[in-house]
């Protein structure tokens, strides 16, 4: 039974999308104090106003960033949200999880905090809400013992660094933005942990210009990989993909389940080109490469005929391949030994 | 001249301890000995929230060092 009635609230959930109200009301079953949440959120609703506060003194010993303090202004309505602690924990290099430290996360969670938790955050680590002050040090513990994983940056600290899934997975990566990733956390550990700015400052690393960590828009310090040389034109696969043969699909086939018409390289490709680099000259295809921004629209539009030199600007880099070149793909790591993840440090071997 | 670690250590306590607000920046540190580097004086003031002498207090966006006993009593 509800504790505290929400008009206001159950509004959102009437929609016919997913609605956090009904999640909220669903975890209050196990967590009574997500009542309280959504008593304080219906009373803000009514006021107009925000009843958290935040700051002050929460954090683990020793730690300047990671914790990031909530507090209620009215705890005595809501005592169950009168400290509400959010807990950032750092991610393995391109948010790769096994399920087994996934539960282990959870169980965690559910045994110090109220069992809500977002992901991920924009820094990309996993969010933990509401915990008491209290309860921070014994989930520290845990987290750093048990499980070797560690907080997160938060606060004026440089931020967690976060990648994309760079080779891993990923056919376009031009350097190893995996292993860039862990060497500079490993490096400005301090910095992550303990204030060293008057403000937030983040490194971010994308394999290629397709930038899926959104390094540019999202960082301080932003890390795309490119490619070396100009880029060689397989003039037959062109071919192929002007004569739609439907072993050359347009977007690697990725919208090929609506009749979109045939395939136009001049509509779909060329006019598409932000700086006008390319043209066709009878039935071959043609790269100003002086004048490409390398933004890969044409390669992500038709990929065969595209092939790309390894970038010689990072080290461990890989060359980019024509998905029809590509290997069958097995997993080229595994959650606990790849060199790729992050090496969680216990705070006991910082101080 | 740099100070010495023990100096600065010293000058680092005594201006969190007469500062007109009990809430420090790093970069209010790093006038305690201008001729040290700010990652150096950074490495002091963390080995200070080691020893117990300084603490880490966030205005829920910016981290800052304070002195327990201040913060404690401006807390309350």
């Amino acid at each position: 039974m509800a504790k505290h009635a929400t008009p206001l609230l159950d509004e959102l959930e009437k929609g016919p999308w997913p609605s956090f109200v009904t999640d909220l009301k669903q975890q209050a079953a196990t967590k009574p104090e997500c009542w309280d949440i959504l008593g304080q959120l219906e009373l803000s609703y009514k006021d107009r106003i925000t009843h958290w506060k935040h700051g002050g003194i929460v954090g683990v010993f020793g730690y300047g960033g990671g914790i990031v303090g909530r507090y209620s202004d009215v705890p005595t309505r809501f005592p169950g949200v009168e400290h509400f602690h959010t807990v950032r924990i750092a991610q393995p290099s391109g948010l790769y999880y096994s399920t087994e430290n996934l539960r282990a996360l959870m169980d965690l969670w559910e045994k110090y905090g109220s069992g809500v938790t977002n992901m991920h955050g924009s820094t990309g680590d996993m969010i933990f809400l509401g915990t008491r002050t209290e309860n921070l040090e014994p989930l520290f513990w845990d987290l750093t013992h048990d499980l070797k994983q560690d907080l997160g940056g938060s606060g004026s600290n440089l931020r967690t660094p976060s990648c994309c899934l760079g080779n891993s997975r990923c056919e376009w990566a031009c350097y190893d933005a995996q292993e860039l990733c862990n060497s500079l956390t490993q490096r400005y550990q301090d910095e992550i942990h303990r204030p060293a700015f008057p403000y937030k400052f983040k490194f971010k690393f994308s394999g290629c210009p397709n930038d899926c960590v959104a390094a540019i828009a999202r960082s301080d310090f932003a890390v795309i990989g490119t490619w070396k040389d100009n880029i060689r034109i397989d003039q037959a696969a062109v071919q192929k993909y002007i004569a739609n043969d439907p072993e050359y699909p347009a977007n690697a086939g990725a919208y090929k389940g609506r009749d979109w018409g045939k395939f136009d390289i001049q509509k779909e490709v060329i006019k598409l080109c932000p700086t006008n680099c390319m043209w066709m000259e009878g039935n071959e295809l043609k790269i100003d490469d002086s004048e490409c921004t390398r933004c890969m629209h044409c390669i992500m539009s038709c990929r065969a005929p595209f092939v790309l030199e390894r970038s010689k600007a990072l080290p461990s880099a890989s060359a980019p391949r024509p998905r029809s070149l590509m290997a069958p793909s097995s997993p080229p790591w595994s959650f606990r030994s790849s060199k790729s993840m992050p090496k969680m440090i216990s705070r006991t071997s910082l101080i | 001249m740099a100070l010495s670690v023990e100096e600065l250590k010293k000058a680092i306590i005594e201006k969190a301890k007469k500062a007109p607000k009990p809430q420090l920046y790093i970069k209010d540190f790093y006038e305690c000995d201008p001729d040290s580097k700010p990652r150096d004086i950074k490495k002091i003031a963390n080995a200070l929230v080691t020893e117990g002498e300084l603490m880490f207090w966030s205005s829920g966006s910016t981290t800052m060092y304070a002195r327990p006993d201040r913060i404690q009593n401006e807390e309350k």
